[in-house]
């Protein structure tokens, strides 16, 4: 059974169709890329899988279920957390705090116990403190409890909002652009990460990465976008060997030369 | 552009045109609108109500009232429209809410009917001749609007821009706190020297004349149809302002430097264009603008305290709003729409519910619009919807 | 606590028993102060600045609990006997510390701006007023023509029990008002609800017909209070009469009740508030003002939680607007404008958004400033309007003074001052809220 689907989505903006009839499935439990030239429509993709964008043609289905005209909260409620290009921490609020509000779906004090600071409450609080502190040391964020999210210098930042994001203990993880602006030390533990989420939690990973040690070391899958459509998708290998993928990248004058690099 | 460009005819001519269908447009939908209720309630306990006490049936007064009814509303439709050009300006550019408008608009009426009983003082109000009655008119029009536009580039360059680029409601709050200040502000100054802080217009010229434009046969009741000089001046300097604003943004290079920091403010800076410069322009704009209804607003209602700008800011942020904030064609619809609406529900709630609710209910109505718009369609009439960013 | 020294100075006061020397130093002096002129401002500023001692001293929380309490349930009662113009100012510190913190769960939790909070203050005490009056009966009457021979429709004790339905009504009028309008951006939102402040205050002035429901602008009263039992009369007497040195009537009695009234109040929503921040519900609200993306995109319910805050804060202002209607016996719509809705906010923002201690130190400073200072400054200068006084160098003469001038009626340039000057250089008030810090252990037990 496959755990997403979209089926002919549509999504545009006044006269741009940002995302034109795509299809494309992802089976449980695998590590799914997508790439494509800057304004491909990956993100947009995102923005309507998350119920961030209302999907104007088509259809998401999630688990046996459809999204299509869901709130993003009831969406992010079925299973699906993401991480944001630019991050998007609460930056007020302490590194602990953070992980915690990724668990707000998953916490089933009342007001009235909240109030009352009844036993039941503390303990489901000190749980999910222990939890929180687990998530941190699953993606390497170590004393920093405390911290203000803000603080926190950039890597640190992507691992957190990673830790947010599992925190809901999703099926699908959505992660946009998680090695951007990384060294190629760090990017090479982001992968391991990856791989470490997916393996010791059976979480899927669907990632947008225009870094393509990243991707071609890591999909399983890889789906390619251009001007909103889906221009190829398989393997790393078959991407590798496409010829309209290896056009859309390289028929670019400027950009070209640097995609061609990182091709390598 | 060369020095010489040929003045866009087009641009000065399709403000007036709107002008004049967004008039016809609302006053006749809405005086249709009474009417089919005023037939409908004519039979009905409200109808007989009327005519035990008046001898006269619904639909008959609903007619004889209409023409007065449409008169008020577009003056002071035009008076909102220019406060919400004012609005939409400085929301276009810089996407905040200039809380503190209300109070330049008060400046603004302040200090034109300040230099009037000034110069009433004197004696030269009431000894001027017509031609002279009208040029000191202008010239409290045109201090009242320098002195808005003066304060309201101030206010920008001291309470708002340091601000730039803080979270979105620190701005916002400040500019409550500007609106709040002025307001003491305005009366600590009136109050100095004669322990008064409301003003009223003098009265000089024949603004308070009424010209007769024909009686109104109805049955056997004759209705004289009128409008007063002072309508006419605010109608008639309403417009000549719009059309010169719309002139000035659409047509020029200044606009055209205006329409682009309104876009993308990154990007105008990196053209070459001076953002801090433009935004006080934009300011300077809405000052004058509002000044000048400020004078207007007051030789329309002759009174005016420091608290004067409150609610007239309010129902021109409602217009502006209502016609989609940042767009300058929706203020000026806004404006009109939302002056005849309340002026129609001013003048005939009272009737149709009997009493029930009167004139005092206009306020609750104007805000009913706002909330209704702001819920069924926040980009306004005339606004574009603009996506959520993520 | 900026430079260094400030900060060596700072621990060296914070050391052994010098902070409780310190503390009991300045409620001493206060009491002393107060108790020897009782009609002394400055004395009574003393007094009350010895909570904030109290609050920012570093001492133990039993001694300050202790310490706070005895302040608040002994000395204050005893002083504000002798002084009812004390008490009436303590009163009002708690109403609008109330007020504030409700508007701070809004405002200062959830980043919402409502500029028209005093309309669930209005509901609550147009909630007692109506039903704690002779009001029901006069509804077919209009206003002043009304016979005196009404009867009331509930004894006064069920002012207890409208305290409870306050919180109800209000939390039923702030979701009722919040659905339409939270969904709208943050500046939208502030104008929304600064209208739905004025619908509510021209109700108010305007639904004296076609029923006389609050009795238009000259407002509703008689109001009823609870029955004050003679026991608690002649039980203070004993306990306090001594100190107090003359016998405390049964009217003076209302002022100390309604005091501790509103004290509890504050008490119970205080700890409301901290119990809330710190749960799910609370860190919901500060995701939501930090970025209401990345909070829905969490799994939080974007207008569920904001009604959530609405109904709290909404809840705070219904409670003390029936205390307001019973302490006072009088209501009428000129105490819920949009002046007094800016003053709370104006109060949250100088304490500092998102602070407990901040905007109950806000409350406390701007009230203050209203009631003592300005009012101060209008005294002193009516004075010397009567006099024959004339100011040197510019030869003015104080009589001419316009009486325009009077600094009590300049509230508003007074909140805008602090707006902007807030907003300029300290926009977290002056006691910034900071987040909890948790007590994380360094190995903690796997949790799955």
């Amino acid at each position: 059974m496959t755990l997403l689907e979209t089926i002919d989505l549509v999504k545009s903006f006044g006269g741009l169709t940002a995302v034109n009839k795509v299809n494309f499935q992802v089976e449980p439990g695998r590590i799914v890329s997508i790439i494509g030239p800057n304004g491909a429509g990956k993100t947009t993709l995102f923005n309507t899988l998350t119920g961030i964008y209302r999907p104007d043609q088509g259809d998401i289905r999630f688990n046996g279920r459809s999204l299509a005209g869901l709130r993003p909260d009831r969406i992010a409620a079925r299973g699906i957390a993401r991480t944001f290009q630019n991050i998007r921490l609460f930056g007020g609020m302490t590194v602990i705090e953070n992980i915690l509000i990724g668990m707000h779906v998953h916490l089933s004090q009342s007001p009235l116990e909240a109030l009352l600071r009844l036993p039941g409450f503390r303990r489901e609080e000190r749980e999910a403190e222990q939890r929180a502190m687990a998530l941190m040391r699953t993606v390497g964020l170590v004393g920093v409890g405390n911290e203000l999210a803000a603080n926190l210098p950039y890597g640190a930042q992507r691992r957190l909002e990673i830790a947010r994001a599992l925190a809901a203990e999703p099926l699908l993880l959505l992660l946009d652009e998680p090695a951007a602006g990384m060294n190629p030390q760090e990017t090479e533990e982001m992968t391991r990460l990856f791989r470490t989420i997916r393996d010791e939690r059976g979480v899927t990973i669907l990632l947008i990465e225009h870094d393509m040690r990243v991707v071609m070391n890591i999909s399983e899958r890889i789906c390619v976008m251009d001007y909103g459509e889906k221009i190829a998708e398989g393997t790393p290998a078959e991407i590798r060997a496409d010829a309209r993928v290896i056009e859309a990248y390289l028929g670019r004058g400027a950009v070209a030369g640097q995609h061609e690099e990182r091709w390598r | 552009m060369p020095p010489f460009a040929a003045v866009n005819i087009r641009e000065l001519i399709r403000p007036i045109g709107q002008l004049l269908l967004f008039s016809l447009g609302s006053a006749g939908v809405l005086s249709a609108l009474v009417l089919v209720l005023a037939l409908i309630l004519d039979q009905t306990a409200v109808g007989l109500h009327l005519h035990d006490r008046y001898n006269v049936s619904l639909a008959t007064y609903t007619l004889v009232n209409l023409p007065q009814v449409v008169i008020d509303g577009l003056t002071i439709g035009f008076v909102y429209a220019a406060i919400a050009l004012g609005y939409t300006m400085v929301y276009g550019v810089l996407e905040f809410i200039n809380f503190a408008h209300s109070e330049i608009f008060a400046v603004g009426a302040f200090v034109g009917v300040e230099l009037l009983i000034a110069l009433d003082h004197t004696g030269l109000l009431r000894s001027a001749s017509l031609g002279m009655a009208y040029a000191y008119l202008t010239l409290a029009l045109l201090m009242g609007m320098a002195a808005a536009g003066a304060l309201a580039v101030t206010v920008e360059r001291v309470a708002y821009r340091p601000l730039r680029g803080a979270a979105r409601l620190v701005p916002l709050i400040s500019a409550i706190g500007v609106s709040f200040l002025l307001q003491d502000v305005i009366r600590l100054v009136e109050g100095l020297t004669t322990g008064q802080f409301n003003r009223i217009m003098p009265t000089f010229g024949n603004f308070d004349r009424r010209i007769m434009l024909g009686r109104l046969a109805l049955g056997d009741t004759t209705v004289p149809l009128g409008i007063s000089v002072k309508s006419i001046i605010v109608i008639t300097a309403a417009v000549l302002m719009l059309a010169g604003l719309n002139y000035l943004v659409n047509a020029t290079r200044m606009g055209k430097a205006i329409r682009a920091v309104a876009q993308d403010r990154a990007t105008a800076s990196l053209m070459g264009i001076n953002v801090n410069r433009i935004i006080s322009l934009t300011f300077l704009i809405g000052g004058l603008l509002g000044g000048a209804a400020g004078v207007l607003y007051a030789l329309k209602f002759t009174r005016i305290d420091p608290f004067v700008g409150f609610f007239p800011g309010l129902k021109a942020f409602t217009a502006a709003v209502l016609g989609g904030i940042g767009n300058l064609t929706g203020a000026l619809l806004g404006g009109i729409v939302l002056g005849m609406l309340e002026t129609f529900a001013g003048s005939f709630l009272g009737v149709f519910t009997m009493g029930a609710a009167g004139s005092e209910y206009k306020d609750i109505f104007a805000f009913s619009i706002l909330i209704l718009v702001l819920v069924f369609r926040p980009q306004g009439l005339m606004g574009r919807h603009v996506g959520q960013k993520a | 606590m900026r430079n260094r020294f400030g900060n060596l100075l700072w621990a060296r006061i914070n050391t052994g028993i010098l902070p409780y020397l310190l503390i009991l130093a300045h409620i001493g002096l206060g009491s002393a102060l107060v108790y020897s002129a009782p009609r002394s401002n400055l004395a009574f500023l003393v007094l009350i600045s010895s909570l904030f001692s109290l609050y920012i001293l570093e001492a133990d929380r039993r001694f300050k609990l202790i310490a706070g309490a005895v302040l608040a349930l002994l000395i204050i009662p005893v002083i504000g006997v002798r002084n009812i113009f004390y008490l009436e100012v303590i009163f009002q510190i708690s109403v609008f510390a109330a007020l504030a913190l409700g508007l701070n769960i809004v405002v200062g939790f959830a980043g919402l701006l409502d500029l028209g909070y005093v309309a669930f203050y209005a509901v609550g005490a147009y909630l007692w007023a109506f039903f704690g009056s002779q009001q029901y009966f006069v509804l077919p009457f209009a206003p002043g023509t009304q016979p005196s021979d009404l009867p009331f429709l509930l004894p006064g004790d069920a002012f207890y029990l409208f305290l409870f339905l306050a919180i109800i009504v209000a939390a039923i009028t702030g979701i009722l008002l919040g659905s339409p309008v939270l969904r709208l951006r943050g500046d939208y939102l502030a104008i929304v609800t600064l209208g739905f402040g004025e619908v509510i205050r021209v109700l108010a002035n305007n639904l004296d017909k076609p029923l006389n429901i609050t009795n238009g602008p000259q407002g509703i009263t008689p109001i009823q209070r609870p029955t004050m039992p003679d026991w608690a009369v002649d039980g203070f007497n004993t306990l306090f009469g001594p100190a107090i040195g003359h016998r405390v009537e049964t009217a003076d009695m209302y002022n100390v009740l309604f005091y501790v009234l509103a004290l509890a109040v504050i008490l119970i929503i205080i700890l409301v508030t901290r119990h809330l921040d710190d749960s799910k519900i609370g860190r919901a609200w500060t995701a939501i003002r930090e970025d209401e993306t990345a909070a829905i995109a969490m799994g939080i319910p974007l207008v569920r939680m904001k009604l959530a805050a609405f109904a709290v804060g909404a809840s705070f202002a219904g409670v003390m607007g029936v205390l307001l209607a019973a302490s006072r016996t009088f209501i009428s719509p000129e105490s819920f404008s949009f002046m007094q809705s800016i003053g709370v906010l104006a109060m949250v923002i100088l304490g500092g958004s998102g602070s407990i201690a901040g905007v109950i130190l806000g409350a406390a400073v701007v009230t203050l400033l209203n009631l003592q200072v300005l009012q101060g400054v209008s005294l002193y200068l009516s004075e010397l309007r009567q006099s024959d006084a004339v100011i040197p160098l510019i030869n003015f003469a104080w009589k001419d003074l316009s009486n325009q001038l009077d600094p009590a009626k300049y509230q508003r340039l007074l909140f805008g001052l602090i707006l902007i000057l807030m907003m300029i250089f300290r926009p977290a008030g002056l006691i910034p809220a900071r987040r909890r810090m948790r007590t994380l252990a360094a190995e903690p037990p796997e949790a799955e």
